[in-house]
């Protein structure tokens, strides 16, 4: 089809004032479903492309930029339809919790409003109706701006349009954290801003440095071999740091905790699953695939700050006590695994860290969302509050379980898919290379996945097993709304545990041809 | 072929051999289905699939008759090339027919068992799960797929372990309040569990890194495909991986089949319902690592008949096997609870089977220790099956998991006294009526007759092993049945609580297994002499591996016991003797107090203690992995991430900022000779500059 592409990352932000505007004078329920329905449509023109192999489209730009244009290929197709997939069933999870978090937000201000000027809070009642249809329509528009960010950004074939694309996510998750957060929300977005924006500003200068020495910025004309060698490696390690921030590896972490952490959840759900991965997608792109024999240089330490952030995110995620901040330190932890798949330098570790995106992707969707129903439901995050919700959510206790064993890497789940070939790929390049610290890496590796499996299933225990305490005896299970997007999520991780080749077969070609294996 | 004449894809056999797998996980899905329209049917439904699971194990019998095989396979990834298979062998189908028929006998007890229990919808589920992935384990053809059904078999156990989520104190296992080193004795279920499952993945994650390791060689998972060629396994060898590849494939049988060092998950795992436990050890779980090394142990053989040598790997899982055998069994002598002491009695009991299974591979007869340790796991299925689901009554019946909180209870329940007594036999390896006897006095020849320079050593403690068996059982058996009721027992008659037999669904299913324990031991010696000769034909035709023949002189031994080693055969019956004479002294004829006896010095009492103490194992582990780094993962947490990361960089970076602002702001002065003065002195720089 013509414009696929382009219709899919344009048309949820063309269409985003339809959704504010739908918001604002209907209320949140068609707001929802227009978003649904955009999101899907885009969703399914994504897929269909995909399938029919590689599929490129290029449109003039300005001349000082080179081409505005979209490539989904084997790398960009799995990141793009595990973005536009979460995003479209969390437009459904997104209703009942920010509607939650309407209301709260409306007593909060209710109370500031009483205890600053003492009005009564009889016309109020009628305008917390009007408050949710505004805030809902704010809400979807940027979430929609949101979403679009994500899919341009790996999508795009022109170093500028890229960084584009990358600041664009940035702007709606800023608003989204400070607005509708918890905690020191406006703080926590500034945070975001600050972190993300200086990592970006970092990656942009590699892109310059790049872009200025070639004469071009579009992704066909950038050759390794017509750049200085001194400017290459010297760009390389600034787009590693400016993705690296993105990543949230280790000692770039900062951020992360503190905005997983405080985000609504159904947006914690978007970042922490398919934001943050884009920074691998850009090492990909960018470095493995442009930049050759550079990559070939730095494997060994993204390999080390990979297996860093695997060890230290994990041991960090048994201490929490908040379950979204434990979630977060989780997704750092999977992020380095994803960085240690790429330093493995080998077709397999390469693909198997793609496929770990995917199924980090699912896993802690669904872990997120359970998040958001305990928070909804119990009304607290704090672990040691919680206990025996099994028995009172039964359908989120079997989703957590699977989302659980997908991030633990248990069969039937697409976990253990991503990281029996990540962990191969790991294991070939030290062998063939005789290297003993590739050797040690993959076998402490290997031992970090039980220190995954620890914290998630202490986790578990903590949250859905053991004694109820008496607060909790008249907890409900989560909405359809809710409930429903969980199990879609956990349908697919399954699916994908026992036939990875639904990604594996673009993913695989592409990484052999990448290091022309 | 018939089938293939009406057009089938492929040979009714090979379609019988993944039926056998994928009926027990089609069931489990439509479980919870069933479970909502009507909780009554799930009963029926579950314990039909697992009929039809292992009716269709049974359909494959006839490969084994001629040593034939079956396999097929069906494309899977493959971008990577890989496929997915059975292979149906004669190893194989009597493993899956064992597997099949005691779990189907297990799931009749469950009926009974698991009565009225408000989430059984969700044990038959895991049941079924656990049947279907130990099914996978069995049949695969290759490692990654048995990969897949062992981490299946971690996960059911994993949620049937700590089954009774609510962590409720009748479930907990331990004396309450007991510590070891600082540390409670004392599980929840919830647990437990967890505990299982992830020693278990300790022993994955080696067995994952010796897959990856063969399949980066070979290029492939298949075990007919690894015996295709040999190549791989030398330039293995000549790069030293090639021992080291196995014994980390060997690491995930350890964690699995509860051996020493990963032997202490197998106690807690008490905590899941009765049925699960009798399911654990007896069919699923940690059978799987015996038959791991059943399936591995052959090409490692063959290897080395062919010159590329590996026996450290049999050693290594010889004496895994003996240090697990008398390690566990003397922790079986002293335990109160009754559940604990079968589960010991299994650790150890693999830990025979790991003996044999490694010592065939040092010895020139590989037949022998190989069918010994298979025969004894046959046999250990049918009489541990029998003994959990016994013990699984007389909890349901007494309440209690102490055996101190039990006694006298002969009278009562005579039907399961006396299938107790038949499997009790049957693990002491009472002589020539039990299979027991049979299975473990081969084991005895094989070890004996190897040749091995270990020899020895290891017959020492498998003999040593088999009193201290004889003695535990013969105490269990003394404690729960003979004596006087205990306090506990009285207050309940008292409180009107009529101590009866366990219903019908409940004692047939062990009452089979007790008969078969003693039906099959009297023609127990042909019953192995057939599995010998066909696992010869079986080694000789898939691996290569040829008998030995050796000139048979003249035996000392009379009539149907020519053949056997007279030395082997003698110590086996007074190892036997001896066990159950002691513990009759103690239990039975309560001749001597056997509290009062250890307390009688202080060497005994220091012995008791280590060994209720388990070895101290248990505690140093929770120390060294748990405590530990929980410890150093808080200080990281405390004095790294919270100050270095947190207030160094996020508000140091924030204070910085806001610092450096003040010292612009302060350029700001809105005076205005201020200005004028460093307008000045800016203006005589630029000048001086441009002069000089």
């Amino acid at each position: 089809m013509e414009y696929a592409l382009l219709q899919a990352v344009f048309l949820p932000l063309l269409l985003s004032p339809v959704a504010y505007i739908l918001g604002r004078k209907m209320g949140p329920t068609p707001a929802m479903w227009f978003t649904f329905a955009i999101l899907l449509y885009t969703t399914i023109l994504v897929i269909n492309a995909s399938l029919s192999g590689p599929t490129e489209e290029h449109y003039p730009w300005t001349d000082l930029f080179g081409e505005f244009g979209f490539l989904l290929d084997g790398l960009a197709s799995p990141f793009a339809i595990m973005i536009y997939v979460l995003s479209t069933i969390l437009a459904l999870y997104s209703k009942p919790y920010m509607i939650h978090k309407f209301h709260e937000q409306f007593e909060e201000e209710q109370k500031t409003i009483q205890s600053t000027s003492g009005q009564s809070s009889i016309v109020e009642s009628t305008s917390l109706t009007n408050y949710v249809n505004a805030k809902s329509g704010l809400y979807f528009a940027l979430y929609l701006v949101f979403a679009m960010g994500m899919l341009g950004t790996v999508l795009s074939t022109n170093l500028i349009e890229f960084y584009v694309f990358f600041e664009v996510m940035l702007i709606p998750g800023f608003f989204l954290v400070a607005l509708w957060g918890d905690g020191p929300r406006r703080k926590i977005g500034l945070m975001f801003l600050f972190w993300t924006h200086a990592g970006a500003v970092v990656l942009l200068l590699g892109f310059l440095m790049i872009g200025l020495t070639i004469g071009s910025f579009d992704f066909a004309d950038i050759q390794e071999s017509e750049i200085p060698q001194d400017i290459v490696l010297a760009s390389a390690v600034a787009i590693s740091i400016g993705l690296g921030v993105k990543l949230a590896v280790f000692m770039f972490h900062i951020w992360l905790p503190y905005v997983h952490g405080s985000a609504p959840t159904p947006i914690s759900a978007l970042l922490s699953p398919a934001m943050i991965g884009i920074g691998a997608y850009g090492i990909f792109r960018l470095i493995v695939e442009f930049l050759p024999s550079t990559f070939a240089e730095l494997s060994i330490w993204f390999h080390i700050w990979g297996l860093v952030t695997m060890i230290y995110g994990g041991a960090m995620a048994l201490m929490q006590d908040d379950l979204k901040r434990l979630l977060a330190y989780s997704s750092i932890s999977q992020m380095g695994y994803i960085l240690f798949g790429i330093g493995s330098m080998s077709a397999l570790g390469l693909a198997g860290a793609e496929m770990m995106y995917v199924t980090h992707a699912l896993g802690k969707g669904i872990l997120f969302m359970m998040a958001g129903i305990i928070i909804v439901k119990v009304g607290t995050r704090s672990i040691t509050k919680l206990g025996g919700l099994a028995g009172k959510m039964p359908i989120t206790a079997v989703c957590a379980v699977i989302g659980a064993l997908t991030i633990m890497g248990v069969p039937p789940t697409s976990g253990f898919m991503g990281e029996w070939i990540l962990f191969y790929g790991a294991l070939e390049t030290a062998i063939e290379e005789g290297s003993t610290i590739r050797a040690v890496t993959f076998g402490l590796g290997l031992v970090a996945t039980a220190l995954t499996m620890s914290y998630i299933l202490w986790m578990l225990k903590r949250v859905f097993f053991g004694k109820t305490p008496e607060h909790l005896e008249h907890v409900k299970e989560g909405s359809w709304y809710m409930t429903a997007p969980m199990m879609v999520l956990a349908g697919f991780t399954v699916v994908l545990g026992i036939y990875p080749d639904i990604f594996l077969k673009t993913i695989i070609p592409y990484m052999n041809g990448v290091l022309g294996v | 072929m018939a089938t293939e004449a009406l057009g089938l894809p492929f040979e009714a056999t090979s379609a019988a051999a993944w039926m056998v797998w994928i009926l027990p996980f089609a069931a489990a899905l439509i479980m919870p289905a069933i479970g909502k329209a009507s909780k009554n049917t799930t009963g029926y439904v579950a314990v039909g699939f697992a009929l039809m699971s292992a009716l269709s194990a049974a359909s494959l019998l006839p490969v084994t008759l001629d040593a034939s095989e079956v396999h097929h396979q069906i494309t899977w990834i493959d971008s990577i090339g890989l496929e997915a298979g059975v292979l149906a062998d004669p190893l194989s189908v009597i493993m899956a027919n064992v597997v099949g028929w005691i779990s189907f006998l297990i799931m009749i007890y469950s009926t009974g068992y698991m009565k009225g229990d408000k989430d059984i919808t969700r044990f038959w589920f895991w049941m079924l799960f656990f049947i279907g992935s130990m099914q996978i384990i069995v049949l695969s053809d290759n490692l990654l797929q048995v990969f897949i059904g062992w981490e299946g078999v971690g996960l059911a156990s994993y949620a049937l372990i700590s089954f009774w989520y609510r962590d409720k104190k009748k479930d907990h296992v331990g004396v309450e309040g007991r510590t070891v080193l600082g540390l409670l004795d004392y599980y929840s279920p919830t647990h437990a569990g967890m505990k299982a499952f992830i020693m278990t993945k300790v022993g994955d994650v080696m067995m994952i890194a010796g897959m990856l390791l063969i399949f980066l060689f070979a290029g492939t998972f298949g075990f007919k495909e690894l015996m295709g060629d040999f190549a791989w396994a030398e330039t293995m060898s000549a790069q030293g991986l090639l021992v080291p590849a196995f014994v980390l494939l060997f690491g995930g049988a350890v964690g699995k089949s509860a051996q020493f060092p990963l032997n202490e998950w197998l106690l807690e795992a008490m905590t899941g319902p009765t049925a699960v436990s009798a399911l654990i050890h007896a069919a699923t779980m940690v059978k799987a690592g015996v038959f791991l090394v059943a399936r591995i142990g052959p090409i490692v053989f063959a290897l080395g008949a062919a010159g590329i040598l590996a026996d450290q790997f049999f050693e290594i899982v010889a004496w895994v096997g003996a240090i697990t055998a008398l390690l566990l069994a003397t922790q079986g002598m002293v335990n109160p609870e009754i559940k604990k002491v079968l589960a010991y009695s299994t650790g150890s009991q693999i830990g025979y089977m790991m003996m044999a299974l490694g010592v065939a591979g040092l010895s020139q007869q590989y037949v022998d220790g190989y069918t010994a340790g298979f025969f004894h796991l046959i046999s250990h299925a049918m009489f541990k099956a029998s003994l959990f689901m016994a013990a699984g009554s007389l909890l349901h019946v007494v309440g209690s998991r102490f055996m101190t909180d039990m006694g006298g209870l002969r009278k009562h329940m005579k039907k399961t006294y006396a299938f107790m007594w038949a499997a009790g036999l049957g693990l002491m390896g009472a002589p020539f009526i039990t299979t027991g006897f049979w299975s473990k006095d081969a084991i005895f020849a094989a070890v004996f007759e190897s040749g091995s320079e270990w020899a020895m050593p290891l017959y020492a403690i498998a003999v040593l092993t088999a009193v201290i068996t004889a003695f535990y059982t013969t105490r269990m058996i003394g404690l729960v049945f003979y004596g006087k009721p205990s306090k506990h027992i009285e207050k309940m008659e008292q409180e009107g609580h009529h101590i009866h037999e366990a219903p019908l669904s409940m004692w047939v299913p062990y009452g089979i297994l007790a008969v078969l324990t003693i039906g099959v031991g009297i023609i127990g010696l042909s019953a192995e002499e057939g599995i010998h000769h066909l696992f010869t034909d079986f080694l000789e035709h898939s691996y290569g591996i040829h008998m030995v023949h050796h000139e048979s002189g003249e035996s000392i031994l009379p009539g149907f016991l020519q053949g056997l080693n007279p030395i082997a055969l003698g110590s086996s019956l007074i190892a036997f003797a001896t066990g159950i004479g002691l513990g009759y002294v103690f239990y039975i004829g309560r001749w001597v107090d056997a509290t009062k006896f250890v307390n009688s010095n202080i060497f005994f009492y220091a012995i008791h203690k280590t060994i209720l103490n388990r070895w101290y194992l248990n505690a140093i582990i929770y120390w060294c992995f748990v405590v530990a780094p929980l410890w150093l993962a808080r200080a990281v947490f405390r004095y790294f991430e919270r100050t270095a990361i947190d207030y160094g960089m996020n508000d140091g970076f924030q204070k910085a900022v806001g610092w450096s602002a003040r010292v612009v702001q302060g350029t700001q002065t809105g005076v205005s000779q201020s200005y004028l003065f460093v307008f000045g002195a800016g203006l005589l720089f630029v000048v001086l500059i441009l002069l000089i």
